[in-house]
């Protein structure tokens, strides 16, 4: 019954017309941005932007997957820290720093992850408590392997991520680029599927045969492994190691996500748009920045642009809900269907 | 339709001493039962006899307590629905089990879609599967890459059916299937396709013409406990009702002493009332009277009681109260014309979980015992403790938290809640589901009280029996429009029965 009133309940919005939105945004500010800021179109500038985006789209990326799954997730910020800080403390003293600590962060986060899905999954907690619970003491892990800012980011790492290849192409940008085709990829593997079912619709899914626990355990994973990337990448950029880094991070991850058309309901969406919502939040910044709005305004604006965006992203379903009857419930779905 | 004589074969599926219980409430109790190889058996049974229980435990989603079920002479437990598929037990589910937000394809295919070399979802070769399949179900003019979401719902009930079958099933398990589909010949095609490779389908339903139809055998529920299973060709269509309805034992019902007002305006009234899910509807609930409502699950009655408690708009005709035409916006502006709504869902639409019963019991009057806004303690559990005497609640239950009451006492506070607001009218809506045969008896008095002393009530029931004891007169839906009107001497629960699955009886003094 439950699960009937879920499906009522959802808008009928296309994922697809959101990431649309999103995408139009996007090109809309980097215009406006490319005015003010005439060196961004160069490609140093390019690599900038790519630099400044590529943490937030790959935490996004992996919070998508959770809210996919018509889950919740606040444990990046926690991952970021502690992967941030292990790659500060270690990168320079193990051997195969680069590909070693790349290893190691990405292990950290599965491990969170796991125990994230096992908590939710298996032991059926809401995903919002435990994982404010796994974010708090990854953040105190993060404070205990590096108690102030400070470490070293081995010189490869911090170079070669934040460059370009070939002198053309920017290694954030290649980055971007792989995901966005894995996720391609992802989505039409049995597990990409299976999570869009689980999320929209559980008991039904269920009744289909999928392993529902076992999908929310993996989508957790799979985040987990985002984070620890993002937090790989962050350091990758500050070339430093700092405990708190991360604190302020957690509301944009949502942000971008909401504002690249992924229902926060579950089961629509994607992480394309997820990826160009963390891009126009960049943008964003950097186009205030440009047109010298104070720093302390950026708030206001992020804000704005981001209850427009969600706004135009819903708006075909905002006009249909408004014809619909409220409550609309299977006990009647009746027979004038046909 | 050739129904074949099978009682010569050994039984393809045959359960003995099969129980269930959900907590207090037992669900399946000793039942025996075989499905012969090339037979359709119908499953009858009044909402909640058990038949959805059975469906469970055979498509291996709830696990039974105790008895045992033998597959082809296998034993047989499905541990899980994939499990209980692979052994050749296919299910179409009434609660469709389709994923709105996938293509007909995927859904077809799930949970494990053909994939590539590489771990892919081969697209368009499900997609071309699909077609073919569809043509093969004569399922037509739909393309495979539709989300499932965009189809009306008989086309949604045909893809769920169609999945079961895709399965090559051993035994096919069908739950209401012809609840949304305006054509049943497709399903009787298919079905006589399915029987012809030796299927035994289980057939279940609260259509007995479709039974007759389909079926040479019918096994009928009553409370989880099997009341018959015989051919159908030695009984009549009432001997069946009768024994669906079936008197339960040990109720008593309050003695009828109406006090129905004839010369003062209805309390309550609606002429030619339309809305999603209301088609047409006309009564007139005078003063005193308590006037029952009976009909199959999803006739439009829970849309009709949402109109009258200003859930849902109203999109044509009127609606009066006291005899003026009024217009429920909100179930605020149905409160302030008198009419107060005890719903459907006691867990998620009639308690607030987590507060104290008293709580729950002042929540809408509690300006009352309020001074500037701070509620003066006192007053409050003056009140509670009123409302609570007039439904009998034992007033050692009204300050701990709602959730430790039983669900009887739960129902028990909500009418107290009602009561306390000084209703016209109340709205019922199966007010006794889940609840102990002493609460029942309590509910019942309380209405009655309340129907005496001036107030009137629509009562709608899934227990026939309570209509035919308690209302004064009773109405019949059928497909969202009231098809019968059946005054109080010729109340019988199976004649309701028999109106409600859509049989056309004369009976005298019809609306």
């Amino acid at each position: 019954m439950v699960m009937s009133m879920k499906q009522a309940s959802r808008e009928k919005g296309r994922p697809l017309a959101s990431s649309l939105f999103a995408a139009i945004l996007y090109v809309v500010m980097f215009v406006i941005y490319s005015i003010n800021a005439p060196s961004a179109i160069t490609l140093g500038g390019i690599t900038d932007l790519l630099n400044n985006t590529i943490v937030l789209a790959i935490a996004s990326a992996g919070l998508t997957l959770i809210i996919l799954a018509a889950e919740l997730d606040l444990s990046s910020v926690g991952v970021i820290a502690v992967s941030n800080v292990l790659v500060a403390t270690v990168s320079t003293k193990m051997p195969a720093g680069t590909i070693g600590t790349l290893l190691l962060v990405c292990l950290v986060g599965l491990l969170v992850g796991l125990t994230n899905g096992w908590l939710v999954a298996f032991l059926g907690l809401q995903s919002l408590a435990c994982t404010l619970g796994t974010m708090i003491m990854c953040q105190g892990i993060a404070l205990v392997i590096l108690d102030a800012p400070g470490g070293e980011v081995a010189a490869f790492i911090m170079n070669r991520l934040t460059d370009t290849v070939f002198g053309m192409i920017p290694v954030a940008g290649l980055i971007l680029a792989v995901v966005v085709l894995a996720w391609l990829l992802f989505r039409r593997t049995r597990l990409g599927i299976a999570i869009y079912a689980v999320g929209t619709d559980a008991v039904a899914s269920h009744l289909t045969g999928i392993d529902v626990k076992g999908t929310k355990l993996r989508v957790f994973a799979l985040a987990g492994v985002a984070y620890g990337l993002a937090g790989y990448l962050l350091s990758a950029q500050t070339g430093t190691g700092d405990p708190r880094v991360s604190n302020s991070f957690l509301l944009y991850v949502f942000a971008a996500v909401a504002i690249g058309g992924t229902s926060l309901g579950g089961g629509r969406g994607g992480v394309i748009g997820s990826v160009i919502g963390a891009g126009i939040l960049t943008v964003m910044q950097k186009l205030l920045f440009a047109v010298g709005v104070a720093d302390f305004y950026t708030n206001i604006f992020s804000g704005l642009i981001m209850v427009v965006a969600i706004l135009f992203g819903n708006l075909s379903a905002i006009l249909t809900l408004h014809q619909r009857m409220p409550l609309t419930r299977h006990g009647d779905r009746g027979y004038s269907a046909q | 339709m050739v129904k074949r004589d099978v009682s010569s074969l050994t039984p393809i599926l045959q359960a003995t001493g099969v129980h269930k219980r959900y907590g207090a409430t037992i669900a399946l109790e000793d039942l025996s039962f075989s499905l012969y190889p090339g037979e359709v058996c119908g499953l009858l049974g009044e909402n909640g006899a058990g038949k959805s229980t059975l469906v469970k435990i055979l498509s291996g989603i709830v696990v039974p307590d105790a008895g045992e079920i033998a597959l082809e002479g296998q034993a047989y437990q499905p541990h899980n629905i994939v499990d209980a598929r692979t052994r050749g037990v296919s299910t179409a589910f009434q609660e469709l089990s389709l994923i709105p937000t996938l293509s007909i394809a995927a859904n077809l295919f799930l949970p494990k879609p053909k994939v590539n070399a590489i771990g892919l979802v081969t697209i368009r070769a499900i997609e071309e599967l699909t077609e073919t399949i569809l043509k093969q179900h004569a399922v037509f003019d739909v393309s495979p890459s539709t989300l499932v979401g965009d189809l009306s719902l008989g086309l949604r009930q045909r893809i769920e059916i169609v999945r079961a079958m895709l399965r090559e099933p051993r035994v096919l398990l069908l739950d209401e299937p012809t609840a949304a589909i305006a054509d049943r010949e497709w399903l009787f095609g298919l079905i006589e396709s399915l029987l012809a490779r030796g299927t035994a389908i289980l057939y279940i339903t609260h259509r007995l013409d479709e039974v007759r139809r389909l079926c040479k055998r019918c096994v009928v529920l009553r409370n989880g406990r099997k009341v018959l299973d015989a051919a159908l060709e030695d009984m009549t269509d009432d001997q069946i009702f009768s024994k669906m309805a079936g008197r339960s034992v040990v109720e008593t019902y309050p003695i009828r002493e109406s006090n129905i007002d004839e010369s003062a305006p209805p309390v309550l009234a609606a002429h030619k009332a339309s809305a999603a899910g209301v088609n047409d509807v006309t009564f007139r609930l005078r003063r005193g009277e308590i006037l029952g409502l009976a009909a199959l699950e999803g006739q439009g009655q829970s849309s009709l009681f949402r109109v009258l408690a200003g859930l849902v708009p109203l999109k044509g005709g009127s609606i009066e109260v006291n005899g003026g035409p009024v217009r429920l916006r909100s179930p605020r502006s149905a409160r302030a014309a008198g009419i107060i709504l005890v719903p459907e869902e006691r867990k998620t639409e009639g308690i607030f979980n987590d507060l104290s019963t008293a709580a729950n019991i002042s929540i809408p009057v509690i300006n009352q015992a309020a001074r500037f806004n701070f509620i003066r303690n006192r007053k409050e559990r003056q009140m509670v403790e009123r409302g609570a005497s007039r439904v009998d609640l034992n007033s050692r239950y009204l300050w701990p938290n709602i959730n430790a009451l039983s669900g009887g006492n739960q129902q028990k506070t909500i009418l107290a809640r009602s009561l306390l607001a000084n209703p016209k009218c109340l709205l019922l809506f199966d007010p006794t589901r889940g609840v102990d045969v002493g609460t029942k008896q309590i509910i019942y008095q309380v209405i009655r009280k309340f129907a005496r002393e001036g107030g009137a009530a629509v009562f709608y029931s899934t227990e026939l029996d309570e209509l035919v004891h308690l209302c004064d007169r009773c109405l019949v839906m059928y497909r969202n429009a009231i098809v019968a009107e059946v005054r109080q001497e010729e109340l019988t629960p199976h004649l309701l029965l028999s109106l409600a699955a859509g049989h056309k009886i004369d009976v005298h003094g019809t609306a």
